[in-house]
Formats: structure tokens, C-alpha cells, sequence
């Protein structure tokens, strides 16, 4: 225990019910609650980026895609924004893993294997796959990246609309290409009005990885549960009663706290991105 | 001669190594006193000692996992882990989907826990609510047996259920005997265990994948020799102090 480390001086200054308290939340079980904390901040940052890209591509393949394409991605932000991130999340990384068995089925099952295993899932043992916690971080990260890339291609749809039309046309007029009118003049001004479509999307997706235990991933919620679970047994360590509302207090707090830091954030971005630019017309300051 | 005793070390880390294979066990972590995970972390518990030792027997080199209640034996069949130890009983439903080992624990009575002011007629349970976790003997029987006459409600964890019980939300809780007295004993006087024995299960094993049958050999041939040099026994007195009728293994 870290509190043993301690010198004596200072634990008697502190007095034996603070030590006490200080050993308790240092102890194997809450260390291992703090550093579950990777798992939250992973798939976070894993499920923005994969939202982001996923939101870019399908806006600007709907906006000015060719037209199959563009049904594709306008049925994709339509249907996926449209689904409960609960249900996806628990769909998809079941769907997904079953699906590869389905493929891999196909290649390896023989119908002696087969015989031998009626009615079950994998068709045949060869055909069984078990993620481990770390690829099932990645699915996680990446069901979160799906159904918030919705959202975000219809922040960044809106927001393509929103350049004003003279920027585009004086920039074709200056000779560039279609792609060089995309990219230095489109996306680039894009931003500003995306900017706080984006932020919103990037809250939401912070309090979606609390979701996270749903896919037997031992994340700060499972942690926060077992810890405040009651204990009876002294073998178990200190015994107490249900203490499940401090713990999850906690993980409000927390979400408070790292919800308030990408305001701030996102406000620095928000500055940046309006420098040099003539927006005081539109009342977009 | 310090690098050669570090050589043999090695060497012998190795081979040993080679020689044990590697196994992965599920359980709840959250069943005091078969299983659970203690303040440092760890698990630990009647489950965990006696895998521990089932697998230094066999040789095998044994590694916990923890996995909700729920999904534990989706979990096992889909090859997260080989065996599972959490104080499931034997039971004709579950051999339907997998196999067991010999029993490492005797069949046990369940009992009913509830608030010690509570008076229950138990001759006649009508209109109570009843408390029991999510895909146990305990909630089988129940809706089997209860369901008419009272409301049965499931719950993920053991803890869920006596939180509600003590909070007033349930009538009753059903619960394995074992783990009954451990559960009244740390209420400090708040609840009791109350009503008849009844006696559900053949016992608790190791549940095991039906095609492994290596496997299930080795785990029996190791508690077999458990139960005849009283190893088990002495887990049971240890892990359970207030278990009456003991020794049961040992001949």
C-alpha cells in the first residue's frame, strides 16, 4: 500500500482516520479504478477521429459526390443518426465480429466439422474468434466513430452550404481547380460555421463512452460499480453498505470537469480558425 | 557462478514454461466468499484457492479472468476463457450447453434472507416480492415454483439484491446457504436468514466446453486427489467456518 510509504512524522500529523482513508482510496482496487480511466479517454479520442474522418467524407461525397454515392451517404447519415447509440453499440461490435466468423466459416469449415456442431454458434470451432480487451477497445472506438460520423457529416454538410457562394466563385475565377477550391478555400472557411456543430457532437461522444462497460470492458463505471457494490465479506477487504451514489457522483464530476476543458478548448480552436476572416457581415463573431 | 545459477534459472524458467499450458478460468468476482476481488485488486476465494490449486496439480499455468454473471457461459463458449469457476451448481439446464467436473463443493441448501424485523409465513409465500440473481438455481426456482402467487425480480449482482432488501424495496432475497451466513453476519444484526433449506443442484463444478475433454479429465484428476488427502476439506473448513456436516470428501 502506497500509505505505508508514508513517514511516520507526517502520519501522525495527519492523524489515523485521514491515513486510514488515504490507504483505502490508494489501495489495488481504486488504483485500478483510476488507471481504467485510459479505456474512457481512449475510446474517446479513437471514436472523434474516426467520427471526423467518417463526417467529412460522407458530407463532401453527399454534397458533390457522384449521384449512387451520394444516396450512400445521405442513407448513412440519415439512418445512423437516427438509431439509438445504446443499440449500436451493442449491435455492432456483435455484428461485426460474427460476421468475420461467418467469412472465415466459409473458408475453413469442412462439412465433417460442421456435422459436429449443429445448431451452434460458430459454425465450426476453427471458425471461432474471441477479440481481446484491447480489439475490443478498438470496436468500441469505432462503433462511437460510426454513429457519431453521422452527425458530424451533417454539421459539416450544413456547414459547407454556409461558405458564402462569392468565395468559391472568386476563387474558380483566380483559375484554381475544383479540388483546390475544396480544400483552400471550401474546408478551410468551412470550419468556422463547423465549429460549434462540432464541439456539441464532441460532447456527446465524451458521455457516450460511458457506455463502454456494455462491452465487457472493465472500464471507470464497472469499476465504480463494483467498488461501491456492498461488501459483507471481510475477505473481500472493508466491509461496508451500498456506496454506489458516491462512486458514481464521482463519475459526474469527472464528465463535468473534462466536458468544462474542451469548452475551453474548443473556444480557443473557435478563435483561431475566425482569424482574417470577413464574417462581421454575417453576425457570426 | 552467479551467471550460471542465473542460466540454470533461465533455463529451467523455460522448460518449465514449455511444459505447463496455459489455461484461462472465468469467474464473477463478485460472490463472497467463493469469489471475489478483494481491496488489492485481486481475486480471490474458495473458487480462485481451489483453482489455484486444481491447476498446480495438473500443471497447468492458470490465469483469472472476470466476467459479469450473465454472459459467463456465452463467454466460456465462445473461448474468452476454458473453465469456469463462480459457484455455479450442476445443474440438467446447464449441462444442456456445457459439461461439469466433479463437484468441488456439496450440494447446499438455499436459503432465504430478509430484514430481521420481517415475519414471513413460509408455509405459504403469497404475495411477496423476491429478490434472486439473473440466471441462477436460485431465480429457476423460483419462477418454477413462485411465480404465481408473488412478484420475482432478477438482478445482475448479489449486491444489487441485498441493496434493495436492506433498503425495504424486497420482501426477500434467495441465496445460496454458503453464502448466506457471511451475508447476515456482516448486515450487523440488520438481516436474518430465515425459512426452510431448500435443496436445489447437484453440487458446484468447474463448467467446461463439451468437446474438452482433456481438459475436464485433468481438473478431475486433481480434485480427485484433493478430496482424498482432505486438501478440499480444509479449503471448505477455511472458507466456510459455519458449513456444518464437514468433512464431505474425505474418506
Amino acid at each position: 500500500m502506497l500509505v505505508d510509504w508514508l513517514p511516520q512524522g507526517l502520519k501522525d500529523a495527519l492523524g489515523p482516520d485521514i491515513v486510514f482513508w488515504l490507504g483505502y482510496f490508494t489501495n489495488g482496487k481504486h488504483l485500478g479504478w483510476y488507471a481504467s480511466v485510459q479505456y474512457t479517454l481512449e475510446a474517446m479520442v479513437l471514436g472523434a477521429a474516426v467520427a471526423l474522418v467518417l463526417g467529412l467524407v460522407a458530407a463532401a461525397i453527399r454534397n458533390s459526390g457522384p449521384l449512387p454515392l451520394r444516396w450512400l451517404a445521405a442513407g448513412y447519415i440519415n439512418v445512423v443518426r437516427g438509431v439509438p447509440d445504446v443499440l449500436f453499440f451493442l449491435f455492432f461490435p456483435i455484428a461485426f465480429e460474427q460476421g468475420l466468423e461467418w467469412i472465415l466459416s466459409t473458408q475453413v469449415c469442412t462439412p465433417a466439422t460442421l456435422a459436429l456442431n449443429t445448431g451452434q454458434w460458430p459454425p465450426c470451432d476453427a471458425a471461432n474468434i474471441s477479440f481481446t480487451k484491447d480489439q475490443y477497445l478498438i470496436l468500441a472506438g469505432v462503433s462511437l466513430g460510426i454513429v457519431y460520423g453521422a452527425f458530424v457529416a451533417n454539421v459539416i454538410a450544413g456547414a459547407l452550404r454556409a461558405v458564402p457562394a462569392g468565395q468559391l466563385e472568386a476563387a474558380r475565377a483566380y483559375g484554381m481547380s475544383r479540388m483546390q477550391v475544396l480544400v483552400r478555400i471550401h474546408i478551410r472557411q468551412m470550419w468556422v460555421y463547423a465549429l460549434p456543430g462540432l464541439s456539441n457532437v464532441w460532447m456527446s461522444i465524451i458521455k457516450a463512452t460511458s457506455l463502454l462497460s456494455l462491452l465487457q470492458i472493465m472500464d471507470f463505471v464497472t469499476w465504480a460499480q463494483r467498488l461501491g457494490a456492498s461488501n459483507f465479506s471481510k475477505a473481500a477487504g472493508l466491509v461496508h453498505d451500498d456506496w454506489r451514489w458516491r462512486y458514481y457522483l464521482v463519475l459526474l464530476i469527472f464528465y463535468i470537469v473534462v466536458t468544462y476543458i474542451s469548452e475551453k478548448v474548443f473556444n480557443v480552436l473557435g478563435a483561431r480558425v475566425k482569424r482574417g476572416m470577413a464574417l462581421a457581415e454575417q453576425n457570426l463573431t | 557462478m552467479n551467471k550460471l545459477v542465473l542460466v540454470a534459472a533461465a533455463f529451467a524458467a523455460l522448460t518449465f514454461g514449455a511444459q505447463a499450458a496455459a489455461v484461462k478460468i472465468g469467474t464473477e468476482g463478485a460472490y463472497p466468499p467463493y469469489n471475489f476481488v478483494d481491496d488489492n485488486g485481486k481475486v480471490g476465494g474458495y473458487d480462485i484457492e481451489v483453482g489455484n490449486e486444481i491447476c498446480k496439480r495438473a500443471q497447468l499455468e492458470c490465469t483469472w479472468v472476470v466476467n459479469e454473471w450473465d454472459t459467463i457461459i456465452p463467454n466460456l463458449l465462445a473461448g474468452n476463457y476454458d473453465g469456469i469457476m463462480a459457484d455455479m451448481s450442476i445443474t440438467d439446464e446447464r449441462k444442456q450447453t456445457i459439461n461439469f467436473t466433479d463437484p468441488y463443493f456439496p450440494p447446499d441448501p438455499s436459503t432465504y434472507v430478509s430484514l430481521a424485523t420481517k415475519k414471513v409465513d413460509y408455509t405459504a409465500l403469497k404475495g411477496l416480492k423476491i429478490g434472486a440473481q439473473t440466471a441462477t438455481i436460485q431465480s429457476s426456482y423460483l419462477a418454477a415454483n413462485l411465480k404465481a402467487d408473488n412478484t420475482i425480480l432478477t438482478y445482475d449482482t448479489q449486491d444489487q439484491e441485498l441493496a434493495d432488501l436492506n433498503a425495504g424495496n424486497i420482501d426477500l432475497v434467495f441465496l445460496d446457504g454458503s453464502v448466506v451466513n457471511e451475508v447476515v453476519s456482516g448486515s450487523s444484526g440488520k438481516l436474518k436468514a430465515d425459512g426452510p433449506g431448500i435443496l436445489i443442484g447437484d453440487g458446484v463444478g468447474v463448467g467446461m466446453r463439451k468437446g474438452d475433454t482433456d481438459l475436464t479429465a485433468k481438473f478431475n484428476a486433481a480434485l480427485a486427489s484433493m478430496k482424498a488427502d482432505g486438501t478440499l476439506d480444509a479449503l471448505i473448513a477455511k472458507d466456510f467456518p459455519d458449513e456444518k456436516g464437514g468433512p464431505f470428501y474425505k474418506k
